[in-house]
């Protein structure tokens, strides 16, 4: 993780700072940091101000702590954004999951993904397993088309209505 | 204690619940349907689990997603709230199964009492009394008229699976009673798939008094005393108050052992219910049992002073009660409100929409559960309360004036409310001086509905 300083001690409310600090909190996934340098203070927040929800499985990033005034990085799950985190493009095929449970993107630890970016699905295709209560069930595509993204990771909690995979039709 | 507890609940108790356990230290989570997405009270968890669409039978009543909720969420106990999945013996038991503590009665208890007829024997072996009925189910016209020729009339014709009000219907003489069983029979198998009645008599204008039961898996139990739930429309509780006004103390003991006395007999352990009918002449009768925290638990909280959920939570982990039956007692008087989102002009017709302004009352005696918050939208797919207002003052005099005041300085606007309507309970010579009954609301209030 880089923590590289811009040049010199740089003050709370230098620009180049606020860049920087914006990028770390994309890079890390905050929504919120708080720094204390001698009597300056910033503090910025990132994603919707109302209470949201921390999509389930989501993990908590914190940041290292290498500056010398240490960033105060409070991931608060309040401003998480609340159901989609990526941004859709306008006519991808979203699948979702039909159940809660836990997803795998494999049929086993050693064997390859169902599915990655670029592959070809059909309705039928069995794109990932989703385990709950010891019982997997495998889930098909059900669209036709090329896996554009992979919206969630092997071994993941997901919920209901979770989006899975964004899929360009064809 | 647990790590972690999952609410299999919405609204205002899964609030509650959320509350009891960060007051307790533990974790907790919370699932959701897709029309509560957004609800702030989610927010207040550690975690919140999309379960399903709006649609209930979608959503809180899947149990398998509820369990798969509990295991992402790595729950070790679940609370299922009321309503829902909360006296459903099956899920307690695939929570069981599943290594997942139910918070709640043992599913052996729940099928002891959860069936009314069942519930009935339950309580003579105990030696509660009960409503003069017919021995067990009713299987044949002659039998019935033979029972109502034996009791005489009017009597109540009663669906074994019924609940919560439903499935009852009186009758009046032999023709009435006739096609009322049919109809009756016919109502039950579509509503519960279980189309079994059964007779008892029919108590004109009586009370209803429960009385909150708490037990431990020790073998302990213990009553916090009584509700008085007679303000009823169409058998759904509008007003609660404790201590009941006008309860002679004998009868109040005799009510109170009686249900500590069934609960002992069911073995049953967690909070519960045990609602009693009380006639003209202070007899009482035992109904049923909810086997479940009921709504109306903060009018018992107030007077004695227990957190209820909380001593469910500690009951569930396996901790002994930490009070003795002396230890509970009952102190000034306390009064509830349900705040519905329905129109009492309009025939209480539900008032979905989004609440545009929402200023609760507050001040010394006042007590306001609710999840709401302004600018919420009260979803179409749930029951249509959306707040309890509470009040708690050294006497139910007084707390009858904090009620009418709290009802004032209670402004929504955006849904029709029942406000009005417990404002004018609270204005009624009846209410003050403790002379209501179940039929109260039906006969006087709504002669002129609303204002």
């Amino acid at each position: 993780m880089s923590t590289d300083n811009p040049a010199g001690s740089p003050r709370p409310f230098d620009a180049k700072m606020v860049e920087y600090l914006v990028g770390l909190m994309a890079q890390h996934d905050l929504s919120e940091i708080d720094l204390h340098e001698g009597e300056h203070r910033i503090r910025l927040r990132r994603g919707q101000p109302a209470p949201a929800l921390v999509p389930a499985g989501y993990p908590v990033v914190a940041p290292p702590a290498a500056q010398p005034a240490a960033p105060t990085a409070a991931a608060a799950p309040a401003a998480a954004p609340a159901a989609e985190p990526a941004k859709a493009r306008p006519g991808l095929v979203e699948i979702k999951s039909p159940m809660v449970g836990t997803f795998y993107s494999k049929p086993a630890p050693d064997k390859p993904d169902y599915v990655s970016v670029g592959a070809r699905v059909k309705p039928d295709t069995v794109v990932c397993k989703v385990e709950a209560m010891k019982i997997f069930n495998d889930l098909t595509a059900d669209c036709t088309g090329t896996v554009a993204e992979v919206c969630v990771k092997n071994g993941q909690p997901v919920d209901f209505g979770t989006v899975l995979f964004r899929v360009e039709p064809s | 204690m647990f790590q972690r507890i999952l609410v299999a609940n919405r609204g205002e108790i899964a609030l509650r619940v959320i509350r009891a356990c960060r007051d307790l230290g533990v974790e907790v989570a919370v699932v959701y349907s897709e029309a509560d997405r957004g609800a702030p009270y989610l927010a207040l968890a550690d975690q919140a689990v999309c379960i399903g669409p709006g649609p209930a039978a979608e959503s809180y009543l899947k149990i398998d997603r509820i369990i798969a909720a509990a295991e992402i969420a790595n729950a070790q106990a679940i609370h299922p709230g009321y309503g829902f999945l909360s006296e459903n013996a099956h899920f307690a038991h695939i929570c069981r199964e599943c290594k997942i503590e139910f918070i709640g009665p043992p599913e052996e208890a729940m099928g002891a009492i959860g069936n009314k007829d069942r519930a009935k024997q339950v309580a003579k072996k105990a030696k509660v009394p009960t409503v003069p009925g017919s021995d067990g189910l009713i299987t044949s016209d002659e039998d019935a008229l033979k029972f109502a020729h034996q009791v005489g009339y009017p009597v109540l014709i009663k669906a074994a699976a019924g609940g919560g009000g439903r499935g009852m219907r009186p009758a009046r003489n032999d023709n009435s009673l006739i096609s009322g069983l049919a109809a009756a029979r016919q109502e039950a198998e579509a509503a519960f798939k279980d189309g079994s009645v059964f007779l008892e008599k029919y108590l004109e204008q009586p009370r209803h008094i429960e009385v909150q039961l708490l037990g431990d898996k020790h073998g302990n139990v213990v009553h916090l005393y009584e509700r008085d739930c007679s303000l009823q429309r169409r058998h759904q509780k509008l007003v609660e108050e404790s201590p009941a006004p006008n309860l002679p103390e004998k009868v109040r003991d005799a009510i109170c052992d009686a249900a500590v006395r069934l609960a002992k007999a069911a073995g049953y352990y967690s909070a519960g219910t045990c609602e009693f009918l009380v006639d003209k002449d202070n007899n009482f009768y035992f109904i049923e049992v909810n086997a479940r925290i009921q709504v109306e638990h903060p009018v018992t909280e107030l007077v004695t002073g227990v957190d209820l959920i909380k001593e469910q939570i500690r009951v569930a982990a396996g901790e002994k009660l930490r009070f003795k039956q002396k230890d509970i007692v009952q102190r000034g008087a306390a009064i509830e409100c349900r705040i519905n989102a329905e129109d009492p002009t309009k025939d209480f017709r539900p008032s979905a929409g989004t609440i545009t302004k929402w200023q609760p009352p507050g001040g010394q005696g006042v007590r306001l559960d609710t999840h709401v918050v302004p600018g919420y939208r009260v979803p179409p797919n749930y029951d249509s309360m959306v707040a309890k207002l509470l009040v708690y003052q050294p006497t139910r005099a007084e707390a009858i004036a904090t009620m009418r005041r709290a009802l004032r300085e209670f402004v929504v606007e955006g849904i029709a409310t029942t406000i009005p309507i417990h404002q004018e309970i609270m204005n009624t010579a009846e209410f003050s001086n403790g002379t209501v009954d179940t039929t109260f609301i039906e006969r006087t209030l709504l002669r002129a509905p609303g204002k």
